[in-house]
C-alpha cells in the first residue's frame, strides 16, 4: 500500500516511502476521484488479482499494464468493476510497478502521518506485502461511475529522464558533468525502490571530504567507484556522497520503471521549474 | 552560506562544509524557520538542510526566494532549545572495543569512562529511522570507519566512528566501530514519535 509519503517524520530518519512511480499512482488516484492523500496499491511482481465486495470504479496505471476482468479492459482507464468480478492484472518483462486504485480509496489508519508501507522497518498500517487472501477495508461512498471511460496517456516510459545539475555539480569537474549527460547508461539488475543503479560508465567526483546531508528522490548519487545511483522513493533521509544532479519529480517514474539491461539517457535542464 | 538547486521540489541551505556543534545547531534552527512558513518539510544535518516544497502549491520561484530569505537571517535564528536528557544504560561489551582501545593508546577501562563520562548532543537523524548522530567524541578516542562494514550490526549496538558515537535502532548493515550494546528501545513505529532521540537531545551512556 502506497500513498503520497510520509514526508511527516523524514527528521526521524525515516524513508518517505511512497510510490516508486508517482506519476503514475498520481493518475490512477484521480481517474478514480481519490484525493491528494489517499493511498492505493503499488504492485511489484506481476500478474496480480483483486475483486470488490461492492460496486468500485477501478484505474491500473504504470508500465505496459493489461487488465482483464470478464472481458479486457482498458488501463490507465477509469473503468466500473461489478461486485465479485476478479481483476487481472498483467504486464510485460518492462513492468516493475504497477499502481491499482479504488474509488473510496483504502480506509486504515495513517502511520506517522501517512499510510504509506516503508517495507525495511514494517512501517504503516499495512507494514508488509500483500499475500493471496488478503482484505482491506474501502472508505463507503458512491462510485463515481460518470468518470468511467476516462483516461490519462501514459507517459514514453523509454524517453531520455531530465535532471537538474545539483546540489554538488561543483564537486565534479565539467567533463565529469558532461560525462554524465553524454551517453546513455545501462540500468543495474540490482535497482529496487531505494533507487536505480546506472552502470555501464563511471563518473568520478573531485578528491576532499563532503558532510552527509539530507536528500530527496531524484537525487544522482555518485559513490566512489563512480556508478551512479538514482535515488528513488525509498531513499535514505541524509546521504554523505555528492550529487551531481537531481531527477526532474514528473521524471521519476521514468527511472523507476526502467528494466535491468535497458539504456537511460539523462538530459539536463538548466531552470528547475522553469521549463516545465 | 548557499542556497543549491535540488531538482524541481527543493533546494539545500549549506551554511559551511565543515563540522561543529554551532553549525549543527544553526542547521535546525534553518529547518525550523522553513517548516514554520508552512512551505514543507526541511532535514537538518551537520551543517546544511534540505528544505521541500510542492510545487503545486508554492511555485519554485517564490520558495527559492523563501530558502534566500532563511539562508540570508540564518545568522540571526534563535537557537533552538536544548532536547531532553536521555540516560542510556550501556554494556561495554562490542567487538571492536579491545582494538579501539589499543588504537587510542588506552586501556579499555579508560576508554569506556571517557565515553560514559561525556554528555552528548543528538546532532540530527539519519541513515535509518531512529539513528541518532550524538557527539562530540573526546578525540583521544582514535575510531575511523572500518574498511569492510559488516553486513549485519545487532539492534542496541553502541558505535562511535569519525568523533561521533550512535546506537544502532535495528539490525542493520554498518561501518562503525561497535564497542558497547544496549537494551533501550530507540525505535518503535508503533509510538508517534517513532524515535526515542529526537536532535537536539542530550544523552549520557550509564555503563552497567
Amino acid at each position: 500500500m502506497q500513498d503520497a509519503g510520509r514526508t511527516a517524520a523524514l527528521r526521524s530518519g525515516i524513508p518517505p516511502a511512497g510510490p516508486a512511480d508517482p506519476a503514475a499512482f498520481a493518475a490512477a488516484c484521480a481517474l478514480v476521484g481519490l484525493d491528494r492523500q489517499a493511498a492505493a496499491i503499488e504492485v511489484v511482481g506481476l500478474p496480480f488479482s483483486f475483486s470488490c465486495d461492492d460496486l468500485r470504479i477501478v484505474a491500473v496505471t504504470g508500465r505496459d499494464v493489461r487488465v482483464r476482468s470478464r472481458t479486457r479492459l482498458p488501463s490507465w482507464t477509469a473503468v466500473v468493476v461489478r461486485p465479485g468480478d476478479e481483476v487481472q492484472v498483467e504486464g510485460s518483462a518492462r513492468t516493475r510497478y504497477a499502481y491499482v486504485a479504488i474509488s473510496g480509496g483504502i480506509a486504515l489508519p495513517p502511520v506517522l502521518g501517512s499510510r504509506a508501507t516503508y517495507l525495511p522497518a514494517r512501517i504503516g498500517p499495512w507494514p508488509a506485502a500483500l499475500a493471496t487472501g488478503d482484505a482491506l477495508p474501502l472508505s463507503d461512498g458512491r462510485a463515481p461511475t460518470e468518470r468511467a471511460g476516462v483516461r490519462l496517456e501514459p507517459p514514453n516510459y523509454a524517453a531520455p529522464v531530465r535532471a537538474v545539475p545539483g546540489p554538488h555539480a561543483d564537486r565534479f569537474s565539467a567533463d565529469a558533468l558532461d560525462a554524465l549527460f553524454a551517453l546513455p547508461f545501462t540500468v543495474s539488475p540490482e535497482s529496487d525502490r531505494m533507487g536505480t543503479r546506472l552502470a555501464g560508465r563511471r563518473i568520478e567526483a573531485l578528491a576532499g571530504e563532503l558532510l552527509t546531508c539530507g536528500i530527496v528522490a531524484g537525487a544522482i548519487q555518485v559513490p566512489r567507484g563512480g556508478e551512479p545511483i538514482v535515488l528513488l522513493a525509498d531513499h535514505q533521509t541524509t546521504g554523505g556522497y555528492p550529487i551531481a544532479a537531481t531527477v526532474l519529480s514528473t521524471d521519476l517514474g521514468l527511472v523507476a520503471q526502467r528494466a535491468p539491461g535497458e539504456s537511460l539517457q539523462l538530459v539536463r535542464v538548466t531552470a528547475a521549474g522553469g521549463g516545465r | 552560506m548557499t542556497v543549491r538547486a535540488f531538482g524541481d521540489r527543493a533546494f539545500l541551505i549549506e551554511l559551511e562544509q565543515r563540522r561543529d556543534p554551532a553549525l549543527v545547531a544553526r542547521s535546525r534552527a534553518v529547518a525550523d524557520a522553513w517548516e514554520a512558513r508552512g512551505l514543507g518539510p526541511a532535514v537538518p544535518a551537520y551543517a546544511s538542510a534540505v528544505v521541500r516544497f510542492d510545487p503545486e502549491r508554492t511555485p519554485y520561484a517564490d520558495a527559492l526566494r523563501a530558502a534566500e530569505a532563511i539562508s540570508a537571517e540564518s545568522l540571526a535564528l534563535p537557537d533552538a532549545a536544548p532536547g531532553a536528557l536521555i540516560e542510556v544504560p550501556a554494556r561495554y561489551d562490542g567487538p571492536d572495543l579491545a582494538e579501539t582501545a589499543v588504537r587510542s593508546g588506552l586501556e579499555v577501562g579508560e576508554l569506556v569512562a571517557l565515553h560514559s563520562a561525556s554528555t552528548y548532543t543528538a546532532w540530527f537523524l539519519g541513515f535509518m529511522p531512529g539513528f541518532a548522530y550524538l557527539g562530540p567524541v573526546d578525540p583521544r578516542i582514535v575510531a575511523p570507519r572500518r574498511a569492510a562494514p559488516r553486513s549485519r550490526v545487532p539492534a542496541g549496538a553502541i558505535a562511535i566512528a569519525d568523533g561521533q558515537t550512535a546506537i544502532y535502532p535495528a539490525d542493520s548493515p554498518g561501518g562503525w566501530q561497535l564497542i558497547g550494546s544496549t537494551d533501550l528501545r530507540l525505535f518503535d513505529p508503533a509510538r508517534d514519535p517513532a524515535a526515542r532521540i529526537r536532535a537536539g537531545d542530550r544523552i549520557r551512556f550509564v555503563p552497567r
